[in-house]
């Protein structure tokens, strides 16, 4: 039997095999080989692909490179969700390896955030952290921490070391023992075809009876065309980290076992595959 | 709208009261003829304020307007960050790059229980406004705070309703704002219209004023519900 603490492991140590390939119109000295990154799908874009940079800038002339941007089948791709997220809302019913184009110029303003240097990205990673806590705890677990404690998650979620980032993180994970669980749980619905990019909304994770409200409560209360059927068949997937967990399954569960190290639950809901 | 925790006031909104708020808000600004506006979302019906107004950079001085008459040219010259240019005017400044068009919105934000000011900001000719530009128009009485840590203050962020990129002056600095102001007598908290107390503080950090007329808002009836 699976212990609990695997699911945190497995998490973690998710990975997709992505095959990146430079935009044609890139102007270059020589001819670009694709590059291979089994990307980390609780990390960002732009904190784990300084390789994939360089080996694209090797054949490019100094002047052509701005800030680099990615882009899937013409969507671009936002650096600041999760690649997990991103994978699991865009490509997680396609062949693999995820085949990701890489940009250097026409930076897509409209789109995308800037990415000038990791301390932005940290900065984003906090702010998600912050606000997860600020549902869960009123605020008051990740206010008591020290700075230097706020660092080690960065530095664990930075260097991928599972338990320097859990040492810290599973404070964020607790609760009194009066409460069966969080204040709110922190999550956000997203769905490709819709304007707007997620949804959130205050959801508590135990009934007024007590009972433990679970992902299939969420949904309907939510998001319900999420898991309506359509002529008998429900034509949608509910998936996190690629997978689709039970609808019966405790909200509170999923929170403290597959949130992403933002303390975020990233919710896909993406059509089913009609094979 | 206010709690006590640890003898510490918190003053938070709930959704109720900041959409009662927008409301009265909206609806003295249309009197006033400010050119604020209540959006709604199609798809779930929550929504936000919005206001679009453009501004003059600097005081160079574009050479059409010298045919112009008196009364146009001095308040051009002079125009300050805080004067705004109506669309016709705007339309009528030499140099396309002077002009930026700012657009202001108010959000409710349920993890923080306050409103949040997204705004973005660009030339005529569509190009946007960088960070360090826009930090560049903030009031001068703020910038030594935003020297010490700019990525708590102001950050780009993400619009929950639109998807596009906005900067966001951060929320969880609202409270530390409102509390200074908010310290007072409590019997005043139940007729005060929130939104026009706290955008009245954190605008004018980036560029945003409320005529004084607001001020005189009448207070919200008794008989609603009070927290």
């Amino acid at each position: 039997m699976t212990d609990d603490k695997d699911v945190l492991r497995d998490v973690w140590f998710g990975r997709i095999p992505t095959c990146f390939t430079l935009y044609q119109d890139e102007i270059t000295e020589r001819e670009a080989e694709p590059y291979y990154l089994l990307l980390p799908r609780i990390s960002y874009l732009t904190l784990v692909t300084d390789k994939v940079k360089k080996h694209f800038q090797k054949v490019m002339r100094q002047e052509e490179v701005s800030e680099i941007w990615f882009e899937y089948e013409g969507t671009p791709l936002k650096w600041h969700y999760p690649i997990g997220l991103l994978f699991d809302l865009h490509a997680s019913n396609t062949a693999l390896p995820w085949s990701i184009t890489v940009h250097f110029k026409n930076f897509p303003e409209k789109d995308l955030l800037h990415c000038h240097s990791k301390d932005v990205i940290e900065a984003h990673f906090m702010a998600c952290i912050k606000e997860a806590d600020a549902l869960k705890h009123k605020s008051q677990v990740i206010n008591e921490m020290q700075k230097k404690d706020h660092k080690q998650l960065w530095m664990g979620l930075q260097n991928d070391k599972f338990e320097q980032f859990w040492a810290i993180n599973r404070k964020l994970m607790e609760y009194p023992p009066e409460d069966n669980g969080f204040r709110y749980i922190p999550f956000r619905i997203y769905q490709a075809t819709t304007e707007r990019p997620f949804i959130q909304k205050l959801f508590r994770p135990i009934a007024s009876g007590g009972q433990l409200h679970t992902l299939g409560d969420l949904l309907k209360d939510v998001c319900p065309t999420a898991i309506s059927l359509e002529d008998g068949e429900q034509k949608t997937q509910v998936m996190i980290h690629g997978i689709e967990p039970m609808l019966e399954t405790p909200i509170q569960w999923l929170s403290e076992h597959m949130s992403y190290p933002d303390n975020f639950l990233h919710i896909s809901i993406i059509p089913r595959p009609t094979d | 709208v206010s709690c006590s925790m640890a003898g510490e006031e918190v003053f938070f909104l709930e959704e109720k009261r900041f959409k009662q708020c927008c409301e009265d808000f909206v609806k003295h600004s249309q009197q006033i003829g400010d050119g604020w506006e209540w959006r709604t979302s199609k798809d779930l019906g929550d929504g936000y304020l919005s206001k679009t107004h453009f501004q003059v950079r600097n005081r160079h001085i574009p050479p059409d307007l010298k045919e112009k008459n008196n009364d146009n040219t001095e308040q051009t010259l002079f125009a300050h960050l805080e004067e705004p240019l109506d669309d016709s005017q705007a339309a009528g400044v030499g140099s396309a790059e002077e002009v930026v068009r700012y657009e202001y919105h108010v959000l409710y934000s349920s993890s923080y229980q306050v409103p949040v000011l997204y705004f973005r900001a660009c030339f005529l000719d569509g190009r946007p406004l960088t960070l360090d530009e826009i930090w560049g128009n903030v009031h001068a009485s703020y910038q030594a705070r935003l020297q010490e840590g700019p990525w708590d203050t102001i950050t780009q962020q993400e619009h929950p309703i639109l998807g596009q990129p906005f900067f966001v002056l951060h929320p969880c600095r609202t409270n530390e704002f409102i509390s200074a102001v908010l310290s007072g007598s409590q019997k005043h908290h139940r007729h005060t219209n929130y939104i026009i107390l706290w955008l009245s503080t954190v605008g004018p950090v980036v560029g945003l004023n409320l005529p004084l007329s607001y001020a005189k808002l009448a207070p919200e009836q008794s008989t609603s519900t009070d927290m």
